[in-house]
């Protein structure tokens, strides 16, 4: 008898549509897996059998073929567990065929026959249509965020065969009693003084500017990096789906509702091989860190400390928005649209401000140098931390309230970034970071003291073309903050100059 | 036909042996001729004293035999004569007087340049490698209104302080010349940036060295050549430096040889001018300007120093306040603001009109005040 059941497999964030044929005829007992399975669906066989029979249901004896179609596709994971057994046990009769066309089964299959979950649910679900999906009580979450309500899950396979031969009523999935959409998101009025980079982190999330945070440690950088996801707004629909499919591809635990509703924070230590970082595997291709701060922020605190051939990793990315990945057999695009942020010392000692610094001139050189000219390049903001006052840290009202008011809190913040962002992309179709040189001078005109400024920088060379076209997108996202619709003013252009620190070599001298 | 090797030819390749130190040299070469001295390194004559002391160690005799085939005098002479040098044993009618009663005299000088320099009126302006802003600055004012007086300007073309005084001497394009006393051979340009700097003080002044060509810049051979930079000078100047340094090196061989030490005093507590500081605190007299310097030699400068004009122009009122904070220490904009009690953007306004005017100077984030100070 022959049964065909639907499933899926993942391949980077993509779901493939399976079919699980099984045969069964008359013929010496053996059990035969083609359609190119890979070790882990190789071992479905034993794990299919053990759990039908821990079931109290019987595995045939006979010659059992299975395919997963399409044939010529290499097919992988446990996740075709549960198809297998169906199969296995609709083509012996043990459970009625006709109700099957309707649904999909994905899962794994535990000796004593319960469903476990795995890696990738949802796009699996997704790829598999119009079914009903049958998951395990797990991935309930995950099923739920790409269908709604209409998913069957199953504790185990005899819950399963109940609700399919004997009517017997599905069962209920555990109610999402644990609310958990992760730590709270630290809020900014945390931060003591520092204007300067509250400002600049402000700007980044306002126009998707990637920002570099310089500065001794113990400043505080990668404190303000935490800060910025609570800027960020949730994210859209489409966006939502592409990084709930990356985030259940990696295997990552999915907030209540199965959706990734809030901006991402993904920060990799700088030990992170290249492929933790962008992705791959021989077989599934695997989402890597960057795919995982999709919508979100990317966070790589002490960028030197990164291998460089990492850090080239980042290039494409940043440059496309995607991730192509490609192995002998295949190749997946996986999504990497983020915000990075990335912090450093501007010397190996540490010391901060000048005369305080203990590297000579040779030191510092080399320490810059690893940090490669065109990475230096990507970032539109390059701003200075300094070690908090002692009179900031013990939160003298007064040196809170010196620059540019108090420490406001996140909440105020992120309403004036929304307003900023909405106006940008009202003009432009895209955050300000994305603005086209050729349509700088139409989306972003300047005052004519703006201009006289930028002019005077050019021509002093303090600032390159490429960097003139970063400060002028810069500027606009400045002037969205104000509510500044129009033109570009001198003010906007100069805080955006003082928002790109020069590393290393003063401003006004050659080296020696 | 090749003509007779001349004797500073040996003194120069027994300089260029391995194991050579300045003492061990020095043995060899007293009482001896040069010709003498190399049969004795060779083990061809016996010796006596430290070198027979020396000598009795197989690593020692060995090596030197070797460094006498790898680099035999005819060769060491050549590459001697192709670079324009002269050689200059101690005691050879051209060897500065200055050097002669030293202490512990250099047993071979290798110059390029004007010798004539080491007569007239000369100072050492030395420093830290790890220099701010202003410490160049300072450096390079010195050295132009040092050599603007007609004064030579001894310094040891490092990184920081030294390479700026040069830079400064040089700029005055005046009577006063660069000399450049350095630790590698003369053609071993170290550091890598400062080539162009060693070529401007070969040509327009005087680079010495107590290393023959070829040697590289161990780490030894620095403070030997800052007791040369001591001994040549009639004063040295320290601008800049930190709680240790070749720069105190400097000066304690300039005391040894009842040389006048002077240095600029810095801000309480800044690295940089911890060294300079307690220099002032052990009696060294101050300086702040070039008058100072020049007030001590009794230099009898008859015409005023020209003070250049400055060319940029004057802050705006509302600017000056931030420039005098600056003056006083180094400030991110955030500490600019706070401390001159306005806004973030407005300090950042005014901190852009200085920077554009050349007032201040911007690095990592922090800004210092670059240039003459602001009257």
């Amino acid at each position: 008898m022959l049964a065909a059941v639907r499933s899926a497999t993942v391949f980077g964030v993509e779901g493939r549509p399976v079919i699980v044929e099984v045969h069964v005829s008359t013929g010496l007992p053996g059990f035969q897996i083609v359609g190119l399975p890979d070790e882990a669906c190789r071992e479905s066989r034993d794990r299919a059998r053990v759990a039908v029979l821990s079931s109290d249901l019987r595995w045939p004896s006979a010659r059992i073929t299975v395919n997963l179609a399409p044939s010529g596709q290499r097919a992988g994971g446990t996740g075709l567990d549960l198809a297998i057994a169906v199969g296995v046990l609709a083509a012996s009769g043990q459970v009625p065929i006709e109700p099957l066309e309707r649904m999909g089964f994905i899962g794994e299959l535990g000796l004593d026959g319960s469903l476990r979950g795995v890696p990738g649910v949802a796009p699996m679900v997704a790829a598999m249509g119009s079914v009903r999906p049958v998951v395990p009580m797990v991935s309930h979450r995950e099923a739920q965020g790409v269908v709604g309500s209409d998913v069957h899950v199953a504790a185990t396979l005899r819950q399963l065969v109940d609700a399919l031969t004997l009517d017997a009523p599905w069962p209920t999935p555990a109610p999402d009693d644990i609310v958990d959409d992760g730590p709270p998101v630290p809020d900014l009025a945390d931060v003591r003084g520092q204007a300067m980079a509250r400002r600049a982190l402000e700007v980044a999330a306002a126009g998707a500017h990637h920002m570099l945070l310089v500065g001794p440690p113990g400043s505080g950088k990668t404190m303000l990096a935490q800060r910025i996801t609570g800027l960020l707004p949730p994210l859209d629909p489409a966006t939502a789906l592409e990084a709930t499919m990356v985030h259940s591809a990696a295997g990552v635990r999915l907030p209540a509702g199965g959706l990734v509703r809030l901006p991402p924070f993904r920060a990799p230590h700088h030990s992170s091989s290249m492929v933790s970082l962008v992705g791959g595997g021989s077989t599934t291709l695997r989402p890597g860190e960057i795919s995982l701060s999709h919508g979100g922020t990317l966070f790589l605190d002490e960028l030197g400390e990164f291998a460089p051939v990492v850090l080239d990793g980042l290039r494409q990315p940043l440059e496309e928005g995607v991730i192509r990945l490609a192995r002998a057999r295949a190749s997946a695009s996986l999504p990497a649209r983020f915000l990075l942020v990335a912090a450093t010392n501007p010397c190996p000692c540490g010391g901060g401000a000048p005369g305080a610094c203990e590297c000579d001139d040779g030191q510092r050189l080399r320490y810059l140098r690893r940090l490669s000219g065109p990475l230096l390049d990507r970032f539109d903001l390059r701003v200075g931390v300094e070690r908090p006052a002692v009179d900031d840290l013990l939160g003298s009202a007064d040196a809170a309230a010196g620059c540019h008011g108090f420490a406001e809190p996140t909440s105020v913040v992120a309403q004036r970034v929304a307003a900023a962002r909405q106006r940008g992309l009202a003009r432009s179709g895209q955050p300000n970071s994305q603005i086209p040189g050729a349509r700088i001078d139409e989306l972003a005109p300047l005052h004519p003291d703006a201009r006289r400024v930028l002019r005077d920088l050019l021509e002093s060379d303090r600032l390159t073309g490429r960097g003139y076209h970063r400060v002028r997108r810069v500027a606009r996202t400045l002037a969205d903050l104000e509510g500044a619709d129009d033109l570009v003013l001198e003010q906007h252009v100069v805080m955006a100059m003082q928002m790109r620190v020069r590393l290393g070599v003063s401003s006004r001298e050659r080296a020696a | 036909m090749t003509a007779p090797l001349p004797p500073e030819a040996y003194v120069a390749a027994l300089a260029a042996f391995r194991h050579m130190t300045v003492h061990r040299l020095g043995a060899l070469l007293r009482h001896r001729t040069p010709l003498e001295a190399w049969a004795v390194a060779l083990g061809e004559t016996p010796a006596t004293g430290l070198i027979e002391k020396v000598m009795a160690r197989p690593e020692v005799r060995a090596a030197w035999r070797r460094s006498a085939s790898e680099r035999p005098p005819d060769a060491v002479w050549e590459r001697c004569v192709a670079l324009g040098l002269q050689v200059l044993p101690w005691g050879s009618d051209r060897y500065p007087a200055a050097l002669l009663d030293d202490r512990l005299p250099p047993p071979v000088l290798f110059a390029k340049g004007d010798l004539g320099l080491l007569a007239a009126r000369r100072v050492a302006l030395v420093g830290t490698r790890n220099a701010t802003a202003l410490g160049r600055q300072t450096a390079r004012e010195f050295g132009h209104g040092l050599a603007a007086a007609g004064v030579h300007v001894v310094s040891g073309l490092a990184r920081g302080i030294d390479g700026h005084a040069h830079r400064g001497a040089l700029a005055a394009e005046s009577h006063g010349r660069p000399i450049g006393v350095v630790a590698s051979g003369l053609d071993v340009v170290y550091p890598r940036e400062h080539h162009d700097l060693w070529q401007a003080v070969g040509n327009c002044g005087l680079l010495l060295s107590e290393a023959p060509p070829g040697t590289a810049p161990e780490a030894h051979r620095f403070p030997l050549r800052n007791r040369i930079v001591a001994a040549i000078s009639e004063a040295v100047i320290v601008i800049e430096s930190r709680e240790r340094g070749g720069s105190l090196i400097t000066a304690a061989e300039a005391l040894e040889r009842d040389v006048a030490v002077m240095a600029v005093p810095g801000p309480v507590g800044r690295r940089s001018a911890l060294g300079t500081n307690q220099l002032l605190c052990d009696g060294a007299a101050p300086v702040t300007n070039v008058h100072d310097i020049l007030t001590a030699l009794s230099f009898q400068h008859g015409r005023p120093l020209q003070q250049a004009a400055d060319l940029r122009p004057r802050p705006r009122s509302e600017d000056v306040p931030v420039y005098r904070v600056l003056q006083h220490e180094p400030r991110t904009i955030d500490g600019v603001a706070l401390a001159v009690g306005v806004g973030l953007v407005d300090a950042a306004m005014a901190l852009a009109r200085l920077e554009a005017a050349g007032w201040i100077g911007q690095s990592d984030g922090w800004f210092e005040c670059v240039g003459s100070a602001l009257r």
